[in-house]
């Protein structure tokens, strides 16, 4: 039976901590979850308890922010600002690996559907394929220029699995999308959505914004990048959030979505429901929000204010919880019937 | 200075403004032309003591306020240290931010002030402090770093501009303006806006005119003039005769500001960028005599993403002011050229919502590199979080006067407006000694 188009959200449980929370990975089937943060330090929240907090789950193991977390069965991995990638024994806590992962800043960890490959992107402009099995590195993807046009460091933000496995996308400062095959690890097509991407050339001679998430529709044959619009004033995150949706078979870019007055920023994570009947982004300029799209039309149906501006967040399998953290807060929500 | 230096070609520079006047005495404030009121003559010229040689200040303008925390002042690994780690110096203790790698292998000829409190977190006001050092009275407008020091450095007869400013970008050019104030317009700033075609402006040789003929005319001027000075030698006939030279001097500058006859490797030292090359143009003005040039890199107001913005301009700022100091190095300009680098103010330790650093004027830094720092000096410091000064504490008055001294200006000099006097800093205002040489 198909599933209604309810995308009724609303907030049920504000967290308050002291550190920014950056990424974020949560247990399968659980309100469980960790997140990466501003203080090095890797916490964990779970909203089975009676009063859920954020509890720090690691001693040492970083020195800068936590940009990527993810998990599979037995490990959680971390990957920050001191390039580092942390293998974290999800028992114990304990390092069981600690390697120096990229030349940069590294910006993001995925792991694959099927837990066997780990994926991180870093401001060296590599996406570096790990097993999760033995450590090694099998693979070092190279497709995105290192210097923006304007001859200024480029920055890799992204990665992302499609649900099977088969392909990995991973998307940089200036809008450029490459996408890969997990086998042979060699490009099988690239998208260009430079409207993600604002420099501004004679005021104030900088740039800002970039191609921030991606997520593949559950059928594999459309990809949404999320980022903000062109922005006049670059000091600030003042232009209206942007989803731009592609078909991946005829490379073409189907719609370019605009988030209203009240959703400025950058969209920092996508996630599609399980059946694909919508759509979720969250992201925030000096706070946060979530938008919620009807993919079929394509449109925003819905969007819900947050205290906070959202780093990344996490929807349950069966649709009805997401977990958003952030600047300084985590907010769980619920699904009203 | 070698011959090379010279772009304009004429001997003349080796002329000083003061040596110039030293003999001159006798001649009227009027020779001076446009500085107004100003008695320029009372405490100037005679005081051979001031002479500190032949000085050059290039002032890297960081408009908008780069973040203290990302450059000179770094804080890891407290909630307002931001994600970028520290990096060893040359100067053993010292460590910044590890976006300026270059900088971090030349501390050697740099010293850094990490005590700045200025108290005006606006970008107008601000600014107007740090390029005055003080603020204006009712009735009395001060001038500004350049027109000082291009009264005190410029030449009399020089060919070349005394104070050029480049502020190609829009953002908070209204807000860092040039002012000679009571100097006068003979001191202001020759203002270059345009960031596609730079050069001085106004000083094109019409095209009806060939360069014969043009040449010819000067010759002309020249010839009729001397000849009406013969068994006069009125000082308007030699102001006159200045004005042209100085005009015919300028329009002969155009050369400065084609660096395609820099060498390659030069050119990569810098690097690309639109500021890359307007410093390679103020290497070249101040190698051609021109005392004060003021590159002004817009815009470090980072509200939002600061990380990402300073990600972008900071290893710039590396490159350009690490290839300058070697540039001045390998000239042997480095000893007479201060480089100074500043904006109106730093950022607030507290990161934002939108990861951003506001403005902050409590507790930031500035750099100094050649002229008479002292290399390698640090002075100052901030706590362990960067939100308060708890060493050393200075403010736009003091930071005004050690760019003097490091100049070689002494800032104890007056100049009187009428019969008032001026002092170059307001009285009780002291440069940090422990950085000048």
């Amino acid at each position: 039976m198909d599933r209604p188009l309810n995308t009724n959200f609303v907030s049920k449980k504000e967290l308050n901590h002291k550190h920014i929370a950056f990424s974020m990975a949560r247990v399968p089937g659980s309100g469980h979850y960790y997140h990466g943060a501003s203080d090095s330090g890797v916490y964990q929240v779970d909203h089975a308890d009676e009063k859920p907090e954020a509890k720090r789950f690691t001693a040492e193991g970083h020195s800068s922010y936590i940009l990527g977390t993810a998990l599979n069965s037995r490990h959680l991995f971390t990957g920050g600002w001191d390039k580092n990638l942390i293998w974290w024994d999800r028992e114990t806590g304990k390092a069981v690996r600690k390697q120096k992962a990229h030349g940069k800043w590294l910006r993001g960890v995925e792991v694959s559907p099927c837990g066997k490959q780990l994926a991180t992107v870093s401001d060296d402009m590599v996406c570096r394929i790990w097993s999760t099995e033995t450590g090694s590195l099998l693979a070092e993807l190279k497709g995105h220029e290192a210097q923006t046009p304007n001859n200024y460091p480029s920055m890799l933000f992204c990665a992302r699995y499609s649900p099977d496995g088969s392909r990995l996308a991973t998307g940089d400062k200036v809008g450029h999308v490459v996408i890969w095959d997990t086998e042979s690890f060699k490009p099988l097509q690239t998208l260009d959505a430079p409207g993600h991407y604002t420099w501004d050339p004679s005021a104030r001679r900088h740039s800002i914004g970039g191609l921030r998430s991606i997520a593949f529709s559950p059928d594999g044959k459309q990809m949404y990048t999320g980022g903000i619009h062109k922005i006049g004033n670059v000091d600030h995150l003042g232009a209206k959030a942007r989803l731009e949706i592609f078909d991946l078979e005829t490379h073409e870019s189907l719609a370019v979505l605009s988030g209203s007055d009240k959703c400025k920023g950058l969209v920092e994570h996508i996630e599609f429901e399980s059946d694909g009947k919508w759509v979720v982004a969250g992201g925030g300029d000096h706070k946060g929000w979530l938008m919620f799209i009807d993919p079929s039309q394509p449109k925003i149906i819905r969007e819900v204010p947050l205290p906070m501006h959202v780093h990344e967040f996490n929807l349950n399998e069966v649709g009805n919880q997401i977990f958003t953290v952030g600047h300084e807060k985590s907010v769980r929500l619920d699904l009203q019937v | 200075m070698t011959p090379s230096h010279n772009f304009c070609g004429s001997h003349e520079h080796d002329l000083s403004r003061r040596s110039f006047l030293g003999g001159l005495s006798a001649v009227g404030a009027g020779l001076l032309g446009t500085s107004g009121a100003v008695n320029t003559f009372a405490a100037d010229g005679l005081n051979a003591a001031l002479k500190k040689g032949n000085k050059r200040v290039i002032l890297l303008w960081l408009a908008g306020g780069a973040s203290q925390l990302e450059t000179w002042d770094p804080k890891p690994g407290v909630p307002t240290g931001g994600p970028f780690a520290d990096i060893p110096t040359d100067i053993p203790g010292v460590h910044i931010s590890e976006l300026m790698p270059k900088m971090a292998k030349r501390m050697k000829h740099s010293c850094l002030i990490r005590s700045l409190n200025t108290k005006d977190g606006g970008h107008g006001g601000g600014a107007d402090l740090m390029l005055r050092g003080r603020r204006d009275e009712p009735t009395l407008k001060y001038p500004d770093l350049g027109a000082v020091v291009a009264k005190e450095l410029g030449r009399m007869d020089s060919q070349v501009p005394d104070y050029v400013n480049f502020y190609t970008s829009t953002e908070g050019r209204g807000s860092a303006k040039t002012t000679p104030g009571f100097l006068g317009a003979r001191y202001g700033a020759i203002n270059l806006h345009d960031g596609k075609k730079l050069s001085l402006p106004n000083i094109e040789k019409l095209e009806s005119i060939t360069k014969g003929d043009h040449e010819a005319r000067a010759d002309l001027r020249n010839f009729l003039s001397s000849r009406f000075d013969q068994g006069r030698g009125l000082s308007a006939v030699k102001s006159h005769a200045a004005a042209y030279a100085r005009v015919h001097g300028l329009m002969s500058c155009e050369k400065l500001f084609d660096i395609s006859d820099e060498p390659q490797h030069i050119r990569d030292m810098y690097g690309p960028t639109q500021f890359a090359e307007q410093t390679i143009m103020a290497r070249r003005m101040v190698e051609a005599g021109v005392p004060f040039v003021r590159v002004s890199r817009a815009w470090w107001d980072s509200h939002g993403q600061n990380f990402e913005t300073h990600l972008e301009m900071v290893p710039e700022l590396d490159r350009v002011l690490s290839a300058l100091i070697d540039d001045l190095k390998q000239r042997g300009m480095l000893e007479d050229t201060l480089v100074v680098t500043m904006g109106e103010f730093g950022r607030t330790p507290k990161i934002n919502g939108s990861l951003g650093r506001d403005h902050f004027a409590t507790a930031w830094s500035a750099s100094l590199h050649g002229g008479r720092t002292v290399p390698g000096a640090v002075y100052g410091k901030t706590d362990a979080h960067g939100n308060r000064v708890v060493e050393g504490e200075i403010g736009a008055g003091e930071m005004f006067a050690t760019i003097l001294e490091a100049a070689g200006i002494d800032h104890t000099r007056e100049y009187h407006v009428g019969a008032r006097p001026i002092p170059l800093v307001n009285p009780g205002i002291k440069p940090v000694t422990e950085v000048i040489a």
